[in-house]
């Protein structure tokens, strides 16, 4: 894509990049300045007009879920989600060390446009550059009179803190995320209230991620009818890819989401082609929890609806982990079950007892001890849980089951042939000890 | 009242309750762990679950929703309809079961709860016989997490119901969990053990073996239990609770629903505070004394030396200096005949209440709480009957005096002759100036639990018995009367009090409560339709 213009990234090789005066003197801070003279429910129109679908997984639009909000609250809180705690995900990161003041320009424009004068931005612990670097541009926009009182002579009020996470993936679930803000355990809140209505501190709260934030400004400035024309209906805006695993050149990009997983991988303005005498296997494409999918469906489009044709969740974080031929698929697996059966919050029964459940099996598979019926079974086990068929309060469990399932079921054959292939007696043997 | 379509059931529901609720109250077995009426919803365990009919997002048809909801977080609407027995909900909740089980140690051949867990009963009805899975399971620890309360947390089926009381009802907070997923436990923190005035509800709490009551731990097999229902003597609350006894010993109390009054809880002073009724110090027998010799008097005969005792002594004296103590212990049945008995020998008795301990202020839960905050109410009357002492006494209309004044009558010779009712659980009851002055009384019996300078100076000692062998009702600080029946026999030898009075107040055959309070209804209307309080629902654990 050699005409792509890049929106969110345009700053990032800028020399000094993370300071308040290169971004001003690239144009920052002028969609804030026009934003703050309209009205916020003008605000909230345009956006959604633009249908700014959220870039934190689920897909949601940012306008609609801005007017969620009740008509006659008196304090809003908006919670900028900076935790990217999926895994092969580094997007926000990217934009946070790099352009923060970016960020912080989204943030008061979605802040005036839902009212609210506290905005807590939630990065997970293990950020330490972006934390100095947020702070330091949020310590300078305080200077410059961007943050604080009275913004640009309008009166709109508006505090940014930083509140760093604690170590969990499920803090990045929005409720979660509130939970460990308030400072208690990071367990997702049953629904309803949606945080819309009773949210932060019991108060109407919005919570948005950064990257969609950070696509506000350019809204703003360019317009709705700007921001459609980039990419695909219902797929409409610059988006950031990653991609990890044996790709020649393995990063965060911007791209429009007509793109194909093929070309994340291969593209020039990509990943350049897997590195010499590697082929894929399989990519799991939007962060690991929407799913996998095998070299045969690398032509599926990088949007929002595309990837429910492959059998996955959706579009997620938009980083897929390239998997190649040589890795030995029942680790992937023994990997994914591992990091869910440790992140499970453990409230839902489901979700606490199978993730763990669907670890061990997949553990004991990966260690040559595997039973083919152990393939039905943690099948079974993916189809018990998740919010889809109401067994769990949030969607960790959904990701959990998905990755886990269509990995089990897309390679299938390559289990049972390494099944086929344990010396007879061994299942037997080590099951046999464990009672 | 709004109807909801339970099972192709149509139910009738009270506005506002959950659906799960609605199905319980029905008497529907809907298996469920987190759910607790009285305390927040959480639809965590995701065992209620529930299919629902709702209007096709396109088309607008109703049909069933292509998914499950957990029935305790769904509010019931009036002309709902849902189902649990259908093929999705079965399976649902079968799978559920099977993972409460996965790492559980099967150990219920040694468990306290087994015949009352909610996992076993849940596992026979909704679960599977086996388990699919082969890895080892994953091993918890017992932990000591307060003076009276162990918790094993291996059995844990992780519904937080423990942690919530702690938060919302004692608000003290002591439980938590502490790691995460299937590593979760519950816990306590550092040098902070479960020590609340109503920790005890825990165990209650707990749908299963986890949480154990020490006082109870490998007593008993539950289903060698018999359960009476009772009322709470330790305060003026008036807390519904059961007795559960095996052949005439009592093992342990648990609060009954009762609503506006405990609801679903009790302390731990009444829960524990009954073991002097198990003290081998009991006064079993009635006793006559004649200056220095005692003698032991046949039962059958007590009626007839405790009448001629009076009679003579009203001859001799008049009725004018004669009191009856009453024991705020005694039902109010039991008070009734006594008063009936006195003012019959001696028209001009003066009727007292006895001594009521007061401790500190009443003690709301969570502390500080008010209004609708406040979830349970320890009182500071420590005594069950006040209430309906005065009730009696006022009908009767005979002349009172308070229990100080009455003292210092003794002390100033003024009564001659005193029937003075104890019963409390402390043998310490009496004060001294009334220990001192009981010499001046002509004619004195004393009717107690224990040996105190009262039953050793009285002319006739009369054993009382506890609460868990008697019955009849109280009323509690709020006016309210609540009946309770006896769970054991009285030590060996010893008759009833209600039996007792009952033939010395000139009545015939079998003491019952109904009896009495049928006569004393002639007076009193209150006394005629006294009932048990609302039952919870029967599947509600
Ligand atoms: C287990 C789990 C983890 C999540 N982690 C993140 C995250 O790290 N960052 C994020 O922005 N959204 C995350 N989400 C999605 C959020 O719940 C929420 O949808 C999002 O922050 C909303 O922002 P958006 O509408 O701008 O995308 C997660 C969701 C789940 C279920
Ligand atoms: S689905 Fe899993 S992570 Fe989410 S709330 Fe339930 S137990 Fe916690
Ligand atoms: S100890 Fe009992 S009450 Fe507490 S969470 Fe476990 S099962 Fe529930
Ligand atoms: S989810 Fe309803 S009782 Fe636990």
């Amino acid at each position: 894509m050699a005409d792509y213009e890049p929106v969110l990234l345009k700053n990032i090789s800028l020399e000094g990049s993370t300071d308040l005066k290169v971004y001003e003197s690239a144009g920052g801070y002028a969609a804030a300045r026009k934003a703050l003279k309209m009205t916020p429910d003008e605000v909230t129109e345009i956006v959604k007009e633009a249908n700014l679908r959220g870039r934190g997984g689920a897909g949601f639009p940012a306008g609609v879920k801005w007017g969620f909000l009740p008509k006659d609250r008196e304090v809003t809180y908006l919670c900028v989600n900076a935790d990217e705690s999926e895994p092969p995900t580094f997007s926000n990161r990217v934009l946070m060390e790099k352009d923060p003041h970016q960020l912080i320009e989204g943030t008061i424009i979605a802040a005036f446009a839902t009212q609210a004068q506290k905005a807590f931005i939630y990065m997970r612990v293990e950020f330490h550059e972006p934390f100095h670097v947020m702070q330091n541009a949020i310590d300078q926009a305080y200077a410059a009179g961007y943050l604080g009182k009275n913004i640009f002579g309008s009166g709109f009020e508006l505090d940014v803190f930083i509140h760093r996470g604690a170590g969990a993936y499920v803090c990045g679930e929005e409720t979660g995320l509130i939970e460990s803000l308030e400072g208690k355990r990071g367990c997702p809140r049953i629904k309803p209230p949606f945080p819309a209505v009773e949210g932060l501190f019991h108060k109407p709260t919005v919570v948005n991620n950064v990257e969609t934030l950070c696509n506000v400004p350019h809204i703003i400035e360019r317009g709705a009818a700007w921001f459609k024309s980039i990419g695909a209906e219902g797929s409409e805006g610059p988006k950031l890819f990653c991609a990890s695993g044996p790709v020649n050149r393995p990063g965060c990009f911007e791209g429009p989401m007509t793109i194909t997983c093929r070309e994340l991988i291969e593209g020039d303005g990509y990943g350049r082609g897997m590195r010499s005498g590697k082929e894929v296997k399989a990519v799991l494409p939007g962060g690991i929890s929407m799913g996998v999918l095998t070299a045969d469906e690398l032509n599926m489009v990088m949007d929002f609806d595309d990837p429910r044709n492959f059998g996955l969740l959706g579009l997620g974080t938009a980083a897929a982990v390239i998997i190649d031929q040589q890795q030995d698929i029942r680790k992937v697996l023994a990997n994914i079950t591992r990091f869910y059966s440790h992140e499970s919050c453990g409230q839902c029964t489901q979700c606490r007892e199978g993730t763990s459940w669907m670890d061990k099996i997949a553990t004991r598979i990966a260690d040559g001890v595997g039973r083919t019926e152990d393939l039905d079974l943690i099948v079974d086990v993916t189809k018990n849980m998740g919010m889809m068929p109401g067994l769990s309060i949030c969607g960790l469990s959904d990701g959990a089951a998905f990755p886990i399932r269509t990995i089990v079921q897309k390679f299938r054959g390559e289990f049972e042939a390494y099944i086929a292939e344990q010396p007879p007696t061994s299942t037997l043997r080590v099951l046999s000890t464990f009672n | 009242m709004p109807k909801i379509t339970i099972d192709e059931q149509e139910i009738e529901f009270a506005a506002g309750i959950p659906v799960l609720q609605a199905a319980l109250d029905a008497g529907l077995d809907i298996p469920h762990y987190c759910y607790h009426p009285g305390l927040t919803v959480v639809a965590s365990c995701r065992l209620c679950l529930m299919e629902m009919k709702m209007p096709h997002p396109k088309s607008g048809e109703l049909g069933w929703a292509p998914k499950l909801f957990p029935s305790c977080q769904t509010p019931a609407r009036d002309g709902m309809v849902v189902r649990f027995n259908s093929e999705t909900v079965v399976t649902g909740r079968e799978r559920c079961m099977e993972y409460f089980l996965l790492n559980h140690p099967l150990d219920c051949p040694v468990c306290d709860q087994a015949g009352e867990c909610s996992l076993q009963d849940y596992s026979y009805k909704f679960g599977k016989p086996e388990s699919r899975m082969v890895d080892p399971k994953l091993v918890m620890p017992k932990k000591d997490i307060g003076p009276q309360t162990l918790l094993y947390s291996d059995r844990c089926v992780m519904c937080t119901r423990c942690v919530r009381f702690t938060k919302e009802v004692s608000g003290t907070s002591e439980l938590c969990i502490t790691n995460r997923g299937t590593n979760s436990e519950i816990d306590v923190f550092p040098g902070k053990p479960l020590d609340n005035p109503i920790q005890g509800n825990v165990v209650d709490l707990c749908p299963v073996g986890a949480l154990l009551d020490k006082d109870f731990l490998f007593k008993q097999r539950v289903w060698f239990l018999q359960s009476a229902p009772s009322i709470c003597p330790g305060c003026s609350a008036g807390c519904a609770i059961r007795v559960d006894a095996n052949d005439d010993i009592v093992y342990r109390l648990k609060p009954r629903f009762n609503p506006g009054v405990n609801d679903w809880w009790m302390c731990d002073e009444g829960r524990f505070g009954w073991k002097y009724a198990l003290s081998d110090e009991r006064i079993t027998t009635p006793r006559l004394r004649r200056g220095s010799s005692t003698k032991t008097p046949k039962w059958e005969d007590v009626s007839e030396i405790l009448q001629y005792r009076f009679s003579q002594h009203v001859d001799e004296h008049g009725s004018g200096g004669m009191v009856v103590v009453l024991s705020p212990m005694m039902s109010c049945e039991e008070a009734w005949l006594l008063l009936s008995f006195m003012l019959k020998v001696g028209p001009n008795v003066t009727a007292v209440i006895g001594p009521i301990l007061s401790v500190g202020e009443d003690q709301a839960f969570p502390a500080g709480s008010t209004g609708d905050e406040t979830k349970f109410i320890i009182r500071s009357e420590k005594a069950p009957n006040r209430r309906g002492l005065e009730m009696i006494i006022d009908q009767a209309g005979c002349e009172t005096l308070s229990f100080d004044e009455f003292v210092e009558s003794v002390g100033d010779g003024e009564v001659s002759a005193a029937w003075i009712v104890g019963g409390y659980p402390e043998k310490t009851w009496v004060p001294k100036a009334l220990e001192k002055a009981v010499g001046k009384l002509e004619l004195l019996v004393a009717q107690d639990l224990f040996e105190t300078k009262l039953t050793a100076a009285a002319a006739v000692t009369l054993p009382a018995c506890a609460f868990t062998e008697r019955a009849g009702c109280f009323v509690n600080h709020a006016g309210l009367i609540q009946p309770f029946e006896s769970a054991v026999a009285p030590p060996n030898g010893c008759h009833r009090d209600g039996q007792y009075l009952y033939e010395l107040a000139g009545y015939q055959g079998l003491y019952t409560p109904d009896r009495v309070r049928e006569l004393m209804a002639a007076t009193m209307s209150q006394f005629a339709d006294v009932r048990e309080a609302a039952p919870a629902p029967v599947h509600l654990h």
